[in-house]
């Protein structure tokens, strides 16, 4: 996010929560490649992945006067709008049952190499995946991983161990965080 | 280089692999729905008017046709009158709430929104039975809560097959059934408040058998072995007084 935006996002956000789609859109875009990789990875589908993001985009648009905060909380509530997309997206796909079976053969064992974490980050359930992606890949703060997640801190922090131990069995909580 | 890095690269790598770049048009896309799509307006008072207008019309409907109305006066002994903590193993109805008719059965893994109160730190478990709905197209596997509702999440997860991994003991044990569902609830313990039954063989059409596979630092893993060849769907939900989870198998059609 470029550091002229940041500094006129609370100007910019007000004149969104006016009715300004053109600030709303401004607000978003440096959030549409991280929502994107984030979407991508819960529904392991890229094209999928689009459509969830847009669809989140006019959701958060027309819900807009719902947000309560800053223009820093706009990230973790944006997310938590994506990734609650992408599981209706799951839940509406009377495909994803069949698809289903092909990415839970077995446990996740050690994995060598990151083909190998691949295949286990794929076996994990979107919602084990979700704070993968929020804390390792976006980096996110863990209080903004927690408010994506819309559980505590200690609940997402331990959602990120029992997620990381699943690709990784000989992790400690010490090389996670 | 800490393991740390290694893992963190590696992870990256793989959702790097995994997601792609998003395409060059994304943004113009967003940019397009946004435009054309109005923001929400003030419309709570329609909402709140239609809402009740529509609850009325359906506690009417209920009313006029709801097939479980009994005759007043006339005492059901077959039928528990409140949710019991006593665990049972005999096909009884579950004293539970008529489940609503919009319900929506899920056949994928899901997991169960948290409810107030929560219980600090472990929700302790002090009752659980099974139930048998036949009529009603479910059968039902209910877990009450002594003091308050787990403070984290419960996850279901359908599996092809009944073989499950008892974690105590690492062996794997096979169900009843021919699909299985692995309930997980996180923040609670099953032998704190309650010392009854952790295997109910069932005996019923849909739900064959539910047998507990972990109770360990506030994590419970649960197997749920089901009749039928097709998907294993569910409805999983938090209910209060008591505070209790209840899961609904739907029957095979």
């Amino acid at each position: 996010m470029s550091a002229a935006l940041m500094e006129q996002r609370p100007q910019v956000l007000s004149r969104a929560l006016e009715g300004d789609s053109d600030s709303f859109t401004r607000l978003i875009e440096p959030l549409l490649d991280p929502a994107y990789r984030l979407a991508a990875v819960m529904l392991a589908d890229r094209t999928s992945a689009e459509d969830a993001v847009q669809e989140a985009a006019v959701k958060a648009w027309r819900k807009l006067r719902q947000f309560r905060g800053d223009a820093t909380a706009l990230r973790p509530w944006f997310l938590s709008i994506v990734a609650n997309e992408c599981r209706m997206l799951r839940r509406g796909r009377w495909w994803s049952v069949l698809k289903f079976p092909d990415v839970r053969e077995s446990e996740p064992e050690a994995p060598e190499t990151y083909t190998d974490l691949r295949r286990a980050l794929l076996r994990l359930s979107p919602d084990e995946r979700l704070p993968l992606v929020l804390h390792f890949y976006l980096d996110l703060p863990l209080d903004e991983v927690a408010r994506t997640l819309g559980v505590s801190s200690s609940a997402a922090k331990s959602r990120i161990y029992r997620a990381a131990k699943r690709l990784r069995s000989d992790l400690t909580m010490e090389e996670v965080f | 280089m800490s393991p740390n890095d290694n893992f963190k690269r590696e992870l990256n790598n793989a959702i790097d692999d995994v997601s792609g770049a998003p395409s060059s048009g994304l943004r113009d896309r967003v940019r397009a729905a946004v435009t054309e799509a109005q923001p929400e307006r003030s419309t709570y008072w329609i909402a709140a008017v239609a809402a009740c207008v529509i609850t009325a019309l359906i506690v009417g409907i209920l009313y006029v046709n709801n097939p479980f109305r009994r005759p007043v006066g006339v005492v059901n002994p077959g039928a528990t009158p409140s949710p019991s903590a006593a665990p049972s193993t005999q096909p009884t109805p579950s004293p539970s709430s008529t489940p609503s008719p919009t319900r929506t059965y899920i056949c994928t893994a899901d997991t169960v929104d948290q409810m107030n109160p929560k219980a600090s730190p472990i929700a302790y478990i002090s009752a659980a039975r099974t139930g048998a709905h036949p009529d009603e197209g479910y059968d039902r596997f209910v877990i009450e809560f002594a003091n308050g509702f787990p403070s984290e999440f419960a996850e279901l997860t359908p599996r092809d097959g009944t073989s499950f991994t008892e974690t105590a003991s690492g062996q794997t044990i096979k169900l009843k059934g021919s699909n299985g569902i692995l309930l997980r609830i996180h923040g609670a313990d099953m032998h704190t408040s309650y010392s009854g039954q952790t295997d109910w063989v069932t005996g019923y059409k849909t739900l064959a058998q539910v047998r507990v596979l972990e109770d360990f630092e506030g994590v419970i893993n649960i197997g749920l072995g089901v009749n039928g060849n097709g998907p294993v769907c569910y409805h999983a939900e938090y209910q209060p007084n008591p505070a209790r989870l209840v899961v609904d198998v739907q029957a095979a059609t």
